[in-house]
């Protein structure tokens, strides 16, 4: 009586765990949290009787680890940082797109960075969205002229107020610019002074942590500045938390961008290329701009139609020609020199 | 005048260490009635919105439920592997008994990381995807040794006569074991059961390394927690805690009532 | 002899599934963590050939190497500390409760831990930090003037651990206590022992091997956790879990992974060898 009670169960168990019951398209999603907002992603999932299952990382390095412990087929849509583009097409990762099925003409210029995206010829994925990593701060607990200069970031003024945000590349790239150092030319020899300076950044910080962990502290008053931050952190909060603010200080900031591809062994192609063109559309695009994990520039300039004055204003609409200008991009490291980066990275966590 | 001296100062030392042990549960169940967005003083009045989107949230809900079948499920299993291996060694001589039993009882002073570690290499490597069934297999592994010590400890040699008593009307072993043994050592397969159903119920790290996207509540509300401080987490945390409150309550008072009572009658 | 042989084999049955179920799910599994170990990753792929770099690098690396001494240190102080504050709770209740009331005693001591884990980090976090409840009760008591830093350091990691320990050591200590037989402090009582001469000489060593099992259960449990030092340590000073888990998440560098995991291993043996005397698992 025992084990055909046993049996039954588990045959349930199967069952259920397996599926939800109604025959739906699935596809699976690799992702940055702002995708995981339930209004971008429902408008899609209804339209296309299908469900988006999303799974998402906090680094491209945490992106790579999921796949290399996935199977083939595993994933079908991956949405990754622009600069990575190149080496994870050179792992034959991604599926080649269409150039007519993507809206490529109406992407602000600057952030198409064909150079990443197209190789041989082929375009593997497309920008969709994009932000800077600078300085965000609580205006009514720090000087707006100190966040001017970027060394503030290690300065004893506001020290234990500062919390750093845990991405070793937009942060190394910081140092670097602060130093003077184009993030497209760090090299091994950099790499002692850049060491040095954020040593002196984590004495100076109250903690370390990745996006929401840092948008929280500043939220709640627990720092007063995050180096790292940017309008991704506070342009969703300004509403309630109108005290919060970002700049660009005067030597420059680093510019990221996502990218949003098909994965090559997918077993939904159409399903995924659909779910791209959902993405750049530009009421998609005002939704994934403005999502609730954090908000940033879309690509698509066609999605202004769809935002708010004030949605505009938080996020700098109008002032992002003087901002791309001086903005440079994610450092992209040889593997030799990234393995050297995270384990620095590793070791100023010990701190 | 010292005996009250005395007497105070243990329950002072009694209050304060009650209080240490529920500071955090309370602090946690008060601000799941927060009114604002964030779950820090000030409280404002009660509110149970919170619960409401707990409720509401789809992936809290399944993921609720998928706990329950993973530690119901694997528990079950756990304990027949562990009963029956229990009842292996107490009853029959073997030999290398105490090398197997070393094997059987190792899982429990590896941690958890380690194991699931492991599993998810060696899953990887052959080409398992994962689910909740690797992690219903991890949690199995975890358990077993559990069941094993709690109910071999439990057997002892009053039990040998009833079983000999079995077997010579006639019973075969199995029937032995199924009808005489176990309902003997009910109350220990019970606890260990129970023991194990927390156990699994509350694992983290296991069902985190070999989950993909149905996950269990300690992985979700991990990942609510990633989505910083919310009141929601609160909610959920209150909630598992009633639900927790309300089966050791049961417990209590169906169990070990009818154990006590048992015992007075004998 | 037949016989006897037959018996084996029925033992055999009762025994394999056990057995066999630890062996394919965790004897090989530790085996593949151990062949991983002494492999190497360079870029994206794990180059098979077979050394003991990882374990080399261990010892090179300062940051694996201070990884394993915050380990080590917060697991120790985490164990006396809890031991000290377990102790007399558990004496109070098994001595002074009155005996219907013990179980309830003990049942209200583990009731908060049926809280989700994860949620109970969380809640310590809610509880330490500059905004926190008890930052805002010392405040507005004005015992203090401004805001203790507490959360995201070590002391609220040892916070969170102590808290837990504190319960498991109180009911080790406590089945220990109700144990042990009256007939021993009858003894000292009538040899003229006073109170505290028949605890300190009596009921303490007698309760020692309690004592340990509960402290190397804390050192296995508290070493091994990655939860308790990632909700409240604020990403300072990492602890070796941390560190592992670093690399599975972040660099799917399961080399290294694997070979930290087996560092951490070989820690909890030497504990185990250390406490052996005390932790033999025998039937009553």
């Amino acid at each position: 009586m025992k084990k055909t009670t046993l049996t039954s169960a588990i045959s349930l168990a199967i069952a259920l765990s397996t599926n939800t019951g109604y025959a739906q398209e699935e596809i699976n999603a690799l992702v940055w949290c702002d995708h995981t907002d339930p209004e971008f992603i429902q408008p899609f999932e209804q339209a296309n009787n299908v469900k988006v299952n999303l799974k998402d990382y906090e680094g491209t390095g945490t992106a790579l680890s999921i796949i290399e412990q996935s199977q083939p087929g595993d994933w079908d849509v991956f949405v990754v940082d622009g600069v990575d583009v190149p080496r994870v097409v050179e792992a034959g990762l991604l599926a080649p797109l269409a150039e007519d099925s993507l809206p490529l003409t109406d992407l602000f210029a600057e952030i198409v960075m064909a150079e990443n995206h197209v190789i041989d010829g082929k375009t593997y994925a497309i920008t969709e969205k994009f932000g800077y990593n600078t300085l965000s701060f609580n205006k009514n607990n720090v000087d707006p002229e100190d966040m001017k200069d970027l060394s503030v970031m290690w300065s004893e003024k506001y020290k234990g107020k500062i919390a750093l945000y845990d991405y070793y590349l937009p942060m190394i790239g910081l140092v670097a610019i602060s130093l003077g150092i184009d993030t497209a030319n760090i090299q091994e020899s950099d790499l002692p002074a850049i060491k040095e300076k954020l040593f002196a950044m984590k004495a100076a910080a109250k903690q370390v942590g990745e996006v929401v962990s840092s948008q929280t502290a500043i939220a709640t008053g627990e720092v007063d500045i995050l180096v790292g931050g940017g309008e991704w952190v506070t342009a969703g909060l300004t509403a309630e938390l109108p005290h919060l603010d970002w700049i660009i200080p005067d030597q420059g900031a680093v510019r990221w961008s996502q990218s949003v591809g098909v994965f090559a062994d997918s077993k939904k192609p159409d399903l995924a290329l659909k779910f791209v063109q959902y993405i750049l559309s530009p009421e998609g695009q005002a939704r994934l701009a403005t999502s609730s994990c954090y908000w940033a520039m879309p690509a698509n300039s066609k999605a202004g139609d769809h935002l708010s004055d004030q949605q505009k204003t938080a996020l700098r609409w109008n002032d992002q020609k003087g901002y791309l200008a001086n903005s440079q991009l994610y450092p992209v490291p040889s593997a030799e020199l990234d393995a050297k980066m995270q384990d620095i990275w590793t070791e100023f966590l010990q701190q | 005048m010292i005996l009250r001296l005395k007497s105070l100062g243990m329950a002072g030392y009694l209050l304060l260490l009650y209080g240490f042990i529920f500071l955090p549960v309370a602090t946690l169940v008060l601000f799941s009635f927060q009114e604002g967005r964030f779950p820090i003083p000030p409280f404002n009045g009660p509110s149970l919105k919170w619960y409401q989107a707990v409720f509401s949230d789809h992936k809290l809900t399944s993921a609720l439920t998928n706990s329950l079948l993973v530690a119901l499920i694997s528990s079950a299993f756990a304990c027949v592997l562990g009963f029956m291996a229990a009842y292996g060694f107490a009853r029959y001589r073997l030999p290398g008994a105490a090398a197997i039993k070393a094997t059987i009882s190792a899982p429990l002073t590896v941690s958890y990381l380690i194991i699931g570690f492991g599993l998810l290499v060696s899953f990887n490597l052959i080409g398992v995807s994962r689910s909740l069934f690797t992690v219903g297999i991890g949690h199995v592994v975890i358990n077993t040794p559990l069941c094993f010590a709690i109910i071999y400890a439990s057997m002892g040699d009053h039990q040998l006569n009833i079983e000999r008593a079995a077997r010579d009307l006639g019973a075969k072993d199995w029937q032995v074991m199924l009808r005489v043994t176990a309902p003997m050592l009910m109350p220990s397969i019970i606890a260990a059961y129970f023991l194990s159903v927390t156990f699994s119920w509350d694992e983290f790290i296991i069902a985190f390394l070999l989950s993909r996207f149905d996950v269990t509540l300690p992985v979700e509300i991990w990942s609510l927690l990633r989505s910083g401080l919310n009141p929601k987490t609160n909610a959920v945390g209150s909630v598992v805690f009633l639900i927790s409150v309300v089966i050791v309550l049961l417990l209590e008072f169906t169990i070990f009532r009818r154990g006590a009572l048992r015992d007075r009658q004998s | 002899m037949a016989a006897s042989v037959a018996l084996r084999c029925k033992g055999w049955a009762f025994v394999a599934p056990a057995l066999l179920w630890t062996l394919a799910f965790f004897v090989i599994p530790f085996l593949v963590m151990v062949m991983y170990s002494l492999w190497q990753r360079t870029g994206t792929t794990i180059v098979k050939t077979w050394n003991l770099d990882n374990y080399a690098s261990f010892f090179e690396k300062s940051h694996f190497l201070a990884g394993l001494s915050n380990s080590l240190e917060i697991t120790l102080l985490v164990t006396v500390i809890s031991i000290v504050l377990a102790y007399p709770l558990a004496w109070i209740i098994a001595e002074r409760v009155p005996h219907r009331w013990q179980r309830l005693a003990l049942l209200l001591a583990i009731l908060p831990f049926w809280t989700s884990y994860v949620v109970r980090s969380y809640a310590w976090l809610l509880v330490l930090s500059r905004n926190g409840y008890l930052n805002q009760s010392l405040l507005g008591l004005g015992i203090i003037d401004t805001p203790l830093e507490i959360a995201s350091t070590r002391i609220a990691t040892v916070t969170g651990f102590v808290h837990f320990f504190v319960m498991l050591l109180t009911l080790t200590i406590y089945a220990n206590l109700v144990q042990l037989s009256p007939n021993y402090r009858r003894a000292a009582a009538d040899l003229g022992a006073s109170g505290l001469q028949t605890f300190w000489h009596v009921i303490l060593p007698l309760t020692i091997p309690g004592v340990m099992v509960g402290a190397f259960l804390t050192f296995v449990l508290c070493i091994g956790d990655y939860i308790t030092p990632q909700i409240l340590g604020g990403n300072n000073e990492l602890v070796l879990p941390q560190i592992i888990m670093l690399q599975i998440t972040r660099r799917a560098d399961f080399p290294t992974a694997a070979a930290l995991s087996i560092i951490l291993m070989a820690v909890i043996t030497i504990a185990y060898i250390l406490c052996a005397r005390w932790l033999k698992m025998e039937r009553t």
